[in-house]
């Protein structure tokens, strides 16, 4: 899961719940100070009507001093109504609840401040009550507010961290791609800080460049050392070379000398071809090549086949061309395209026995161009491909007792150069198949 | 034709200077940059042999100083350096060919051929052996007007041997020439067997090639 959709869920998930509680609370707390206003303003009332009483005396109430019937009123839209007795028993009461009653065939609930006070001697209970209706209705639209509310905070922070986390990783997406994914080798590295005012990010691009500068350095040290070994196991190696053909020139040769110059001969290309196949793998490795180079995939396999045909068929090996499609494969190496492919086919030209058969094939992919290469020998061993595929430089092929180059070169190549490398072997045969990716 | 081969190694120099000798050439060597700068102010080369790492500087320098003074000189670097950007370099300077160490003196005088051919204009070349004509122009083998269809390496492989006519040419000097040094073990040497082969059945259908000699165990020479 990215980072930011981590953020972004969790952002949501406890603004969500912090909403939540809120919002599930709400309608108490408003219940709580709605009625706890109307019981101060209940209060209120209840002093203004005894402040009248007092000033006034309770003609405002009674006709003629006429207690036995008590008084009452409601407003209009029953919201409020005052009830005024006198009781023939003096008790204390002081108190406000809530009572139901029906009016007019409808159940209201009341809030009612209760209170008994004497006034001339007579004791009176009076009543003034609110109705809580209003209240409610207050608190089923608080609710409705609040709820619609919480929905709308939760789609706007989406929004807003959804963008805020886009912006606030795109520098740590900026040094993934910029300085890691597309860098194939060390120079390739851009040392340009990445533009972010956040310290992390800044931290780690100072970090990746730091720990770039050191690979390179180890790399150009590489670089140096293959250069300088190049140069001192090849003068020597030159020497020799130059030797043995001075004398091989010298005329009047004998035959049996001539077989044994042709064994130091011999010698000195195995160590000539070592040195260069090393050589070619650290370079390889190193990229010291360039890709600038465009090559035709379908003419490349036809000159191979043409050129290596008739050593098939000396062999007694049919070598067929099955499909040679055209195509231009830019920004490569045409030496090294070449060199991979034609060692997969001289391998195949080894192993494959007499009377085998060898295909070649080429043809465009939706990704680029394939080229195939099966025969039908007896394969390679699986000691050979757990070699292969832990990357051991020398090859030992345990049955012929020899190292080899061939197919490690052939993988190191292929990485190079971008091209993907599969070999599929069994007793009946192997296919190396090339995927070549413009 | 006069050589400048410029050369630190002087075991190395003597053997390359010996061979030119026998091919008729005037061969001088510098070991240094100082002595190789002093022999191409004052002497007028047609060849300079050029090795890149010298004790009292870099090769590469000397190329200025060559087309400053000797304009026409052929440059042929030869070298131990690996670096792609030595040869690179080396060609933008001026230089003829790159010739990595370490190399078969008998690829150096194909190459000092070639470049002359090259130079000189000389694309219509031919050359006859037996009664068969070889235009080196067009890379093809005709018999009396008949062409004869070689493929690109059995014209290479015959080309080779013209060049050094008269000398045994092993399976490896061969095999190099074709196709360098990259190919694994010395397995494709064997393949010299095949294309030499198909070069006497495809040119014996003509004419006799008997003047493509077969030394047992050796290689091959073409005596004329």
């Amino acid at each position: 899961m990215q980072l930011r959709s981590k953020m972004l869920l969790y952002n949501l998930l406890a603004k969500g719940l912090i909403l939540l509680v809120f919002l599930m609370s709400g309608p108490f707390f408003l219940k709580y100070f709605a009625v706890k206003n109307t019981d101060t303003r209940l209060l209120e009332k209840r002093e203004n009507v005894l402040q009248i009483i007092r000033n006034q005396g309770l003609d405002n109430f009674f006709v003629e001093e006429d207690y036995s019937r008590g008084f009452g009123s409601y407003n209009i839209l029953k919201e409020e109504y005052i009830l005024l007795e006198r009781i023939a028993e003096p008790f204390l009461v002081d108190t406000i609840y809530n009572e139901e009653r029906i009016i007019e065939e409808v159940s209201v609930t009341y809030r009612v401040c209760s209170y008994v006070f004497s006034f001339e001697e007579d004791y009176f209970l009076l009543e003034i009550g609110r109705s809580l209706e209003t209240i409610k209705d207050i608190e089923r639209i608080m609710f409705r507010i609040l709820y619609i509310t919480f929905f709308i905070f939760l789609l706007l922070t989406f929004f807003l961290d959804s963008a805020f986390g886009k912006w606030l990783v795109r520098p740590f997406k900026q040094i993934v791609e910029n300085k890691l994914l597309h860098i194939k080798e060390p120079q390739q590295f851009q040392y340009s800080p990445i533009k972010t005012s956040t310290d992390e990010f800044r931290l780690l691009d100072e970090s990746l460049s730091e720990m770039m500068k050191r690979i390179q350095k180890a790399f150009n040290q590489e670089r140096e050392f293959i250069s300088h070994a190049s140069h001192e196991l090849k003068t020597p190696l030159s020497i020799l070379q130059s030797k043995v053909e001075g004398i091989f020139n010298l005329p009047d040769l004998k035959q049996e000398q001539m077989e044994k110059l042709m064994d130091m001969q011999s010698t000195v290309q195995k160590m000539k071809k070592m040195v260069n196949s090393l050589l070619l793998i650290s370079k390889v490795n190193n990229a010291q090549f360039l890709k600038t180079d465009s090559v035709d995939l379908g003419e490349l396999l036809s000159d191979l086949h043409q050129e290596w045909k008739s050593m098939a068929d000396d062999k007694n090996i049919k070598m067929l061309l099955q499909k040679n499609e055209l195509y231009q494969f830019t920004a490569t190496n045409e030496s090294l395209c070449i060199m991979m492919v034609q060692n997969a086919l001289v391998n195949a030209l080894k192993y494959t026995p007499d009377r085998g058969k060898i295909s070649l094939s080429g043809e465009k992919t939706e990704s680029g161009y394939q080229i195939t290469v099966v025969d039908n020998g007896k394969g390679i061993s699986k000691e050979m491909m757990d070699q292969i595929q832990n990357g051991t430089v020398f090859l030992k092929d345990a049955s012929k007792d020899k190292s080899g180059f061939g197919l490690q070169l052939i993988y190191k190549i292929g990485l190079f150069l971008n091209v993907g490398v599969q070999i599929e072997t069994n007793t009946n045969g192997t296919s190396l198949i090339f995927d070549f990716k413009n | 034709m006069r050589i400048l081969l410029v050369e630190d190694e002087i075991k190395l120099a003597d053997e390359i200077c010996g061979y030119l000798k026998g091919e008729e050439y005037v061969c001088d060597t510098s070991p240094t940059f100082a002595s190789a700068s002093e022999n191409i102010a004052i002497n007028p080369y047609d060849f300079i042999l050029l090795d890149l790492g010298l004790p009292d500087g870099d090769g590469m320098d000397l190329i200025n100083e060559i087309k400053e003074n000797q304009e026409n000189a052929i440059i042929i670097i030869l070298t131990a350096r690996s670096e792609i950007s030595d040869r690179v370099e080396g060609l933008e300077k001026g230089a003829d060919d790159y010739l990595p160490k370490p190399f078969s003196l008998l690829e150096l005088k194909a190459r000092m051929q070639a470049i002359v051919r090259r130079k000189s204009g000389w694309n219509k070349e031919e050359i006859t052996i037996g009664s068969f004509m070889l235009d080196l122009g067009n890379k093809t083998v005709s018999h009396s007007g008949n062409p004869i269809s070689l493929t690109k390496k059995e014209f290479n492989v015959l080309h080779f041997l013209l060049i050094h006519k008269n000398r045994v040419i092993n399976r490896y000097q061969l095999a190099e020439h074709l196709w360098g040094d990259h190919i694994e073990d010395d397995y494709q040497s064997n393949f010299i067997d095949v294309h030499i082969k198909n070069i006497r059945k495809k040119l014996g259908e003509f004419a006799p090639v008997d003047w493509l000699e077969t030394i047992r165990g050796i290689g091959y020479k073409i005596q004329a």
